[in-house]
């Protein structure tokens, strides 16, 4: 007993070393993605309401940019104004129109952004008072950048695509084909695109883009375009995707709100 | 106790100087300071281990909470609680260190204080970002990001004894 003891004493802090690593591995391995997001609207609510604090000086100083990037987005929506008023006259495009009032934008900023990390996330400055919820999809005027996680009243956090968590079916605009979408956690500039069989024809440049089949996005969101391929396990296609969100300068976003969504899922569920 | 209030202070400092503006250092791709391992770094010689230990734990923890890593940080900065005291002798003088001071560049030296902070924000970096990524697939371009980090987080947190915490 007294040799116990003794023990104890002497390697007391060895042991309490011991207890704490054991303690933080345990929460690497056990937390998982779901229990990292509850962490996270954990500390939103401090971190949104200081982050929201420094960003009006970050605002100011990045008027410029946000400027030129409005202007050349004004200018893309005159050209698409341009050619959907030259359609119209054309009766069948009207019924598209007029008929699917699916999705709804809603206008956010970053108020927090970290992409130097594996799993990286956003923070939006709108919640659930201005209707962003979890699972919505998150895109720019560049292009796509993730899918909201959780929402506080007043601030949303988001996956974007440079998480190792994320995954998003995405297809091969030339050719149909859908695999899925992730992150090797290498550099925020390229995600890679996996489960395209080998059979299929590829060449670098070719558009990526949402494919529709999940309740999310809609189908047709521009993702990135290929870099490069290679057929390193067998049967699948590494694809290594340009991503067109750049996530250094993201600031404005538009949160996507599917007004069908939850019908949607509530028949995917019982069909089950 | 004035020491005490005054450890706890800088805990606090480190911790919002880190999340709030080292956090959104952008240097290109791979490397973030972090500069909050200021607080064991500056840590009094004679503090109990166990104190450390603890107080690596907490500082560890609260970076988790602000980053959503859960226990990467922990465990990497109490490793490095873990090792300090054996660092410290080690780098220590033929007569150890006096009484009545820090390990700071003002009482040991520039070298000293270099030496001693490459070490130890070495074995944290390396901690930290093999657990981050916890695969050997990019075993190489993981030790990139932490030599790169290593020399970055070193310089940040030298220089910063010149500027921010001189006293």
């Amino acid at each position: 007993m007294r040799t116990l003891l003794r023990f104890f004493q002497k390697y007391s802090n060895l042991l309490l070393f011991l207890l704490l690593e054991i303690i933080a591995v345990t929460l690497i391995v056990q937390g998982s993605s779901y229990q990292r997001s509850r962490l996270i609207g954990l500390n939103r609510q401090v971190s949104g309401y200081i982050y929201s604090r420094v960003d009006g000086a970050r605002e100011y100083f990045s008027l410029k940019e946000v400027n030129e990037q409005l202007v050349e987005e004004n200018m893309e929506l005159r050209n698409r104004l341009d050619r959907v008023s030259t359609l119209l006259d054309s009766a069948s495009v009207v019924n598209e129109l007029v008929g699917e009032h699916r999705y709804y934008y809603v206008q956010s900023r970053i108020v927090k952004n970290s992409i130097y990390k594996q799993y990286n996330y956003l923070t939006l400055n709108k919640g659930k008072k201005q209707g962003v919820f979890r699972n919505m999809g998150v895109v720019s005027d560049q292009g796509l950048v993730g899918i909201v996680l959780e929402t506080s009243a007043n601030f949303a956090t988001v996956i974007p695509i440079i998480n190792r968590d994320f995954r998003l079916s995405a297809k091969i605009k030339s050719n149909n084909y859908a695999g899925i979408l992730q992150w090797d956690g290498l550099s925020p500039r390229f995600a890679i695109l996996t489960e395209i069989p080998f059979h299929v024809d590829l060449s670098e440049g070719d558009t990526i883009l949402t494919s529709g089949f999940s309740s999310i996005f809609p189908e047709g969101i521009e993702v990135g375009k290929i870099e490069s391929f290679s057929l390193e396990k067998g049967n699948f296609y590494d694809i290594r995707v340009e991503l067109f969100a750049d996530f250094q300068r993201l600031y404005h976003v538009n949160v996507i709100r599917n007004y069908r969504q939850e019908e949607q899922l509530n028949l995917e569920n019982q069909t089950r | 106790m004035y020491i005490i209030a005054r450890n706890i202070f800088r805990f606090v400092v480190v911790i919002l100087f880190q999340v709030l503006v080292m956090d959104n250092v952008l240097i290109n791709g791979y490397m973030i300071p972090y500069i909050y391992l200021l607080f064991i770094l500056l840590m009094p010689f004679e503090t109990p281990k166990w104190i450390q230990l603890l107080s690596g734990f907490a500082l560890g923890l609260t970076m988790d909470l602000f980053s959503g890593t859960l226990g990467m940080h922990t465990a990497a900065t109490v490793l490095v609680a873990f090792v300090r005291p054996y660092l410290l002798d080690l780098l220590a003088s033929r007569d150890g260190y006096e009484l009545d001071t820090f390990p700071r560049i003002h009482y040991y030296g520039f070298l000293w204080f270099l030496k001693y902070t490459l070490i130890i924000v070495f074995i944290h970096h390396l901690a930290l970002f093999y657990l981050e990524v916890f695969q050997l697939k990019v075993f190489f371009s993981t030790l990139l990001r932490v030599i790169l980090s290593t020399i970055l987080s070193t310089s940040t947190i030298v220089l910063s004894q010149y500027f921010v915490f001189r006293k």
